[in-house]
C-alpha cells in the first residue's frame, strides 16, 4: 500500500515551464474534485430541479413570500448531513438572483447567537452592513429592537422582504425566547415583510417553542431524509466524473471516466458503500468518505482506484478503544484484567488500591514475570486515564489522591477481549484470565 | 538522546516545544527572532529552510504511513481541505509530524495549542494575533489586535482576517509568478492547527465552545481555510448531544519495539555500543511504557551506568566485552524497572547521581528489599514538618484513639495500650484495612491537628533533652511558644504546597475540615530527619 503514495510535491514542480506531465494532470484533476466535495452547493445542484424535491417546495415559499409582499415562517428538519443548510443555500442564491434589490438575509446560528442579546446585536450588525448604515456597539438590547422592528417597517414600505436564517434553531428555544418571540410578533403586522427560515437537526423543534411563539408560528415543516441508493448513485457518479468541457486533456477525461464506471458497476464497490450506509447514510459521511478516497487518489497514474476507495473506508470507520488497547503496554493491560476481574466479582466500587490487591493476588497464584512497584503501576493507571480507557467515577473529591478515588473501565469485557487477541504480544496468563471471565 | 543535542527553534514558544522532541534533531539552526521587523506573510509558515520528503521521512521513524496520510488529505497547492483529526497517545510524534508536514509544503498555517490558550478568549485572541501579523511588545502594552471574548464576535473577526489574509496571499501569488524568489508562501490557503484539544473539554464553557469549533469551518463557510484539530484522546471521547460535523480522523499509534529502537539509534556517538545498550534495556522496559519521553529519561542514567567499565567510549564492543557489559548492568536493570519514571530533583553532575546511588544501594541493602529510603529532596523548617507529621497522624489514626496515644506521660507507655485497645479490632482488621484503601486518609478539624502537633512537638522536646542534654536540642529549644508562633501559616503554606489539601467542611460542626495527603514512605521519611519515632503513634489494626 505504502508504494501507491508518491511524493506529492516534488521539487521538479517548481519549473513552469514544464510541459504538463501525468502528474500534473492528476494534480488538477484533484483540484478539482476536492473543490467539489468542499463546495455544498456544487454537491447537491443535481437535486435541485425535480418538481418534488424540497428544494422546490422551499423556494415556491421563499418566493411565494417575496411577490405575495406576505410574512411567512418555516422549519427545515432533518439529522445531521442531509443538506438542509446547502439547499437553503442554493434557494437563497437562486432567489437573490430573481429578485435583486428587494431582499436583504440576515443569518443567524444558534451556536454563536443563543443569547437574545447577543443575537439582536448580531441583527442590527449585519442590517447596517445591508443597508450602509452607522452600527453602534454601545446600543442596548431595547435600542436594538427597536431598530429592527422599525427597519422591518421600513422595508415592508419599501417592499423589500428580509429574510431571517436561524440556524441551530433549536438552541434559539432555549431561555425566554425573547429573540423568537419579537421576532414571529413583529411579522404579525401588516406593513412588515419578513421570511423566518429555522434549521434544525431535532425533530421536535417546534414542540420547544413557548405557547406564545408557538401560536405566531406559521406550522410548516420540511423534513430532510439521507439520500436513496439511487440518489447515491447519481451523486457519486455527479462528484467524481470529471467534465468533458474543461482545461484538462480530452483523452485524460475519458480515462478517467471510463476506470471510474468501471468501479462505480463493481460489486466490491457495492459492497464498501453498504458497509458505508449502514453506519451512517447521510450525505456528510459520504462526502467525507470520498474525500478520504480522493486524498489516497495515486497522481502518477493519475486514476482512482477501487483501493483507494477501500483505504478510505479503513481510515474512516475507526474502532478507538481497540486502537487505544492495542497502544496499551502490558502493565496497562494487566491492571485492565486486574478491573475486570474486580467488576466481575460485583465489587460495586473499588480503586487504585483495591486493583493493586488482585493485581498482587494474581502474581501471587500465577508467578507472573511482570510484576512492578507500586509507583510504577500508579504511573501506568495515570496512563490508562489518560488514555480514557478507565475514568473516575464521580467527578466530586478532586482533592483526594488518585489512588483513593473510586474508577471504572469505559470498555465492555468484549472490547477487552477482542484487544486483548489482537495485541501482537499479549501475556499468556491475561489470555487465559480473560478467557476464564467470559 | 538528541533531546539535549537538538538545537531549539525560538521562533514561538510553542513551536520550540514542539521541535525539541527527540525526533527533529536535523532541523535547522537556532534563529533570533528579530523584534524589530514587521511580520509579513512568510511568518506564517514555519519559518525555516523547507525540508525535502526524504528529510522528513527519515526524520520520524516509524511515522511514514501517518505522514503520507497527512500529506494527501492535505492535498495538492490551493486544494480545500474538510477539516482533519489528528489522534494518538502522548509522545507519538502528532504535534512534531503536523508542523513539520507544514514546514515541508511551506505553506501558512496557524498554531495555537490550547495549553496555552488556557480560555476561549486566549484562544481566540491568539489566532487573531497570528492572522493579523500581531506582535505584543511594550509598544502596544503587551495588548492582543482585537479584543474577543465571545465565538461571534470571533466569527466575524475571524472571517475578517482570514479574507484579508487570503487576498494577500494571492496577491503575493501573482507578484512571485513574477519574481521567483521573492514570496516563500506557498498557495492562498490558511491552515489553523489547534492543539491539545482534548484540554478544551475541561473548560467552563467547553459545551458551547467545542461544538463551535468543531463546527467552525461550515459556519465560517471560508474554502481557503483547512483545520486540523491534534487531541491526544480519540474522537469517540468527544461526543456531545448537539452533535456536530466529523472531522476526518487521522490516528497516530503508539511506537512499536522496532520504531523504539529506530529513534533511539538516532544521532547516537556510537552506534553499536548503544544498540547492544538498547539490546538489553528496551524489551524490559518496553513492557512498562512504550512512551518516548519516560523511555528516554529512563535510559540515560542506565547508559552511563552500563559505560562505566569502559575507558574509551568510541570503541566497537566485541562479544566478550558484550557480556562483560552486560553482567556490570544486569544488577541495575530490576531495581530501575521499578523507578522508570523517576526524575532527579536536581540536575547534578554524573558523580553525584553515581553516590547516590551507591548510597540508595547501601540503604536498600540494610532494609533488606523494602523500597529504597530516599532523603528528603526539599527542606523545610522543624515546625513544618512536625506539623505534616501530625497531620499525618490526625488522618492515619481514628479520633477515638487520641487520648490514649497522647497522654502527658507522651509516648514512653502507650506500646501497651495500643496493644489492649487493638485486641478487639483484630477481628475486623480486614474490614478496616478495605475502607483505609477505599476512603484513603481520613479527614480532620484543624483543632485535632494542633492538639497533635502540640503533643508529639512536646514529646520531641523531652526525649531529646533526655538523650543529648550536651547538645543545645534541635529547634525546638525554644519549647512551645517559639514553635506555636506561625504555625497557621505553616499550616497554609503546607496546604499550597498540596501536603494538606483543604476539605469541604464538616455538616455538623460548620468547621473546615483538612487532610493529609503524603504517603506513609513520605510521613517516615520526614519522621526520620527529625529523629521522631512516628511508627510508635501509628496505628495499626
Amino acid at each position: 500500500m505504502l508504494k501507491s503514495f508518491p511524493a506529492v510535491s516534488s521539487p521538479t514542480q517548481q519549473n513552469p515551464k514544464q510541459t504538463m506531465g501525468r502528474e500534473d494532470l492528476a494534480r488538477e484533476a484533484l483540484i478539482l474534485l476536492r473543490n467539489r466535495l468542499c463546495n455544498p452547493r456544487f454537491v447537491f445542484s443535481p437535486f435541485a430541479h425535480s418538481p418534488d424535491s424540497n428544494y422546490s417546495k422551499l423556494k415556491f415559499i421563499v418566493s411565494s413570500s417575496v411577490t405575495e409582499a406576505s410574512n411567512n415562517s418555516v422549519l427545515l428538519l432533518g439529522p445531521r448531513g442531509c443538506s438542509k443548510n446547502a439547499v437553503l443555500e442554493l434557494v437563497i442564491e437562486e432567489v437573490l438572483k430573481e429578485y435583486p434589490d428587494t431582499i436583504s438575509v440576515i443569518k443567524l446560528n444558534g451556536l454563536l447567537h443563543s443569547d437574545d442579546n447577543c443575537a439582536l446585536k448580531e441583527i442590527a450588525r449585519q442590517l447596517c452592513m445591508e443597508h450602509q448604515l452607522l452600527f453602534s456597539k454601545m446600543a442596548s438590547f431595547d435600542d436594538n429592537t427597536q431598530f429592527m422592528i422599525s427597519m422591518l417597517k421600513e422595508s415592508g414600505l419599501a417592499h423589500k422582504t428580509v429574510i431571517f436564517l436561524l440556524d441551530e434553531f433549536d438552541l434559539f428555544a432555549q431561555g425566554k425566547q425573547r429573540l423568537l418571540y419579537s421576532l414571529l410578533d413583529a411579522m404579525q403586522s401588516l406593513t412588515s415583510q419578513a421570511v423566518v427560515i429555522g434549521v434544525s437537526s431535532r425533530l421536535d423543534a417546534d414542540q420547544l417553542l413557548e405557547k406564545r411563539v408557538r401560536s405566531r408560528f406559521s406550522h410548516r415543516k420540511l423534513l430532510f431524509l439521507p439520500p436513496s441508493k439511487e440518489d447515491l448513485q447519481r451523486l457519486l457518479k455527479h462528484i467524481l466524473e470529471l467534465p468533458t468541457e474543461s482545461s484538462l486533456p480530452h483523452d485524460y477525461v475519458s480515462e478517467f471516466n471510463s476506470s471510474l464506471l468501471n468501479i462505480l458497476a463493481d460489486e466490491r464497490f457495492k459492497q464498501l458503500i453498504d458497509t458505508l450506509t449502514t453506519s451512517d447514510s447521510t450525505c456528510s459521511h459520504l462526502l467525507k468518505f470520498l474525500f478520504s478516497a480522493v486524498s489516497h487518489m495515486n497522481v502518477e497514474t493519475g486514476l482512482l482506484s477501487i483501493d483507494n476507495f477501500k483505504a478510505a473506508l479503513a481510515s474512516i470507520q475507526r474502532q478507538p478503544k481497540l486502537e487505544c488497547l492495542n497502544d496499551c503496554s502490558i502493565l496497562e493491560l494487566y491492571i485492565l484484567v486486574c478491573m475486570r476481574r474486580l467488576e466481575v466479582k460485583e465489587q460495586d466500587s473499588y480503586n487504585f488500591n483495591s486493583v493493586m490487591k488482585e493485581y498482587k493476588s494474581i502474581h501471587d497464584s500465577f508467578q507472573t514475570s511482570d510484576y512492578y512497584s507500586l509507583n510504577v503501576c500508579l504511573r501506568a493507571f495515570e496512563h490508562l486515564l489518560a488514555r480514557e480507557l478507565i475514568s473516575f467515577m464521580d467527578h466530586r473529591g478532586h482533592n483526594q489522591s488518585i489512588e483513593f478515588r473510586p474508577v471504572k473501565l469505559l470498555i465492555s469485557y468484549h472490547e477487552l477481549y477482542q484487544g486483548l487477541k489482537s495485541y501482537r504480544s499479549c501475556p499468556a496468563i491475561l489470555q487465559k484470565l480473560i478467557d476464564r471471565e467470559g | 538522546m538528541g533531546k539535549e543535542e537538538s538545537p531549539q527553534v525560538i521562533r514561538r514558544t510553542t513551536r520550540s516545544s514542539a521541535t525539541s522532541t527527540p525526533n527533529s534533531h536535523n532541523l535547522a539552526e537556532p534563529t533570533i527572532p528579530s523584534n524589530l521587523q514587521a511580520m509579513t506573510l512568510d511568518d506564517l509558515t514555519f519559518g525555516d529552510e523547507p525540508i525535502s520528503f526524504e528529510d522528513l521521512i527519515s526524520s520520524f521513524p516509524g511515522r511514514r504511513i501517518q505522514v503520507h496520510e497527512l500529506i494527501g488529505l492535505m492535498g495538492p497547492l490551493n486544494s480545500p481541505m474538510i477539516p482533519l483529526f489528528v489522534y494518538g497517545g502522548a509522545s507519538t510524534g502528532k504535534t512534531s509530524v503536523v508542523l513539520q508536514v507544514f514546514r515541508h509544503l511551506n505553506r501558512p498555517f496557524v498554531y495555537s495549542s490550547c495549553r496555552t490558550c488556557y480560555s476561549p478568549r486566549i484562544l481566540f485572541e491568539s489566532i487573531l494575533n497570528q492572522l493579523l501579523l500581531h506582535r505584543k511588545d511594550a509598544g502596544n502594552g503587551y495588548s492582543s489586535a482585537k479584543r474577543c471574548e465571545k465565538p461571534s464576535d470571533f466569527v466575524n473577526l475571524l472571517r475578517e482576517a482570514l479574507l484579508t489574509v487570503v487576498s494577500n496571499l494571492k496577491g503575493d501569488l501573482g507578484k512571485s509568478s513574477l519574481k521567483k524568489k521573492g514570496g516563500r508562501v506557498k498557495g492562498k490557503m490558511v491552515y489553523l492547527v489547534i492543539d491539545n484539544l482534548e484540554l478544551l473539554r475541561q473548560w467552563d464553557k467547553s459545551a458551547t465552545v467545542l461544538p463551535f469549533l468543531f463546527k467552525l469551518y461550515d459556519i465560517l463557510n471560508v474554502p481557503e481555510v483547512g483545520f486540523v484539530f491534534i487531541s491526544s484522546t480519540s474522537p469517540d471521547t468527544y461526543y456531545l448531544d448537539t452533535g456536530y460535523v466529523e472531522p476526518i480522523p487521522v490516528y497516530f499509534p503508539d511506537y512499536t519495539e522496532d520504531h523504539l529502537r529506530e529513534i533511539f539509534m538516532r544521532n547516537q556517538a556510537n552506534p553499536k555500543l548503544y544498540s547492544s545498550f538498547l539490546d538489553l534495556v528496551l524489551r524490559p522496559l518496553s513492557r512498562i511504557t512504550r512512551r518516548v519521553d519516560e523511555l528516554s529519561a529512563a535510559f540515560s542514567p542506565l547508559f552511563k551506568k552500563y559505560c562505566e567499565p569502559l575507558s574509551d567510549m568510541r570503541v566497537a564492543p566485541s562479544e566478550e566485552m558484550k557480556r562483560r557489559l552486560f553482567s556490570h548492568l544486569q544488577p541495575h536493570i530490576m531495581p530501575s524497572l521499578n523507578e522508570v519514571f523517576r526524575v532527579s530533583s536536581k540536575p547534578s553532575s554524573e558523580g553525584k547521581v553515581n553516590k547516590e546511588k551507591a548510597k540508595r544501594k547501601g540503604i536498600a541493602q540494610r532494609f533488606g528489599g523494602s523500597p529504597p529510603f530516599d532523603e528528603l529532596e526539599f527542606h523545610m523548617s522543624t515546625s513544618a514538618k512536625y506539623l505534616l507529621i501530625s497531620a499525618f497522624l490526625a488522618s492515619r489514626n481514628p479520633a477515638t484513639l487520641d487520648a490514649s496515644m497522647f497522654d502527658s506521660t507522651g509516648g514512653s507507655d502507650n506500646r501497651k495500650r495500643k496493644r489492649k485497645s487493638s485486641e478487639k479490632a483484630i477481628d475486623n482488621k480486614e474490614m478496616a484495612e478495605q475502607e483505609l484503601f477505599m476512603k484513603g486518609p481520613g479527614t480532620f478539624p484543624m483543632e485535632r491537628l494542633l492538639a497533635i502537633f502540640q503533643c508529639i512537638t512536646s514529646v520531641a522536646e523531652y526525649s531529646l533533652e533526655e538523650e543529648d542534654k550536651a547538645t543545645n536540642g534541635l529547634g525546638v529549644e525554644s519549647g512551645d511558644s517559639g514553635l506555636m508562633s506561625d504555625v497557621l501559616l505553616q499550616l497554609s503554606s503546607l496546604c499550597n504546597a498540596n501536603f494538606i489539601s483543604k476539605g469541604g467542611s464538616c455538616p455538623l460542626e460548620g468547621s473546615t475540615r483538612y487532610r493529609s495527603t503524603v504517603s506513609e514512605d513520605m510521613a517516615l521519611k520526614v519522621a526520620r530527619s527529625l529523629k521522631f519515632p512516628l511508627s510508635k503513634y501509628l496505628y495499626r489494626n
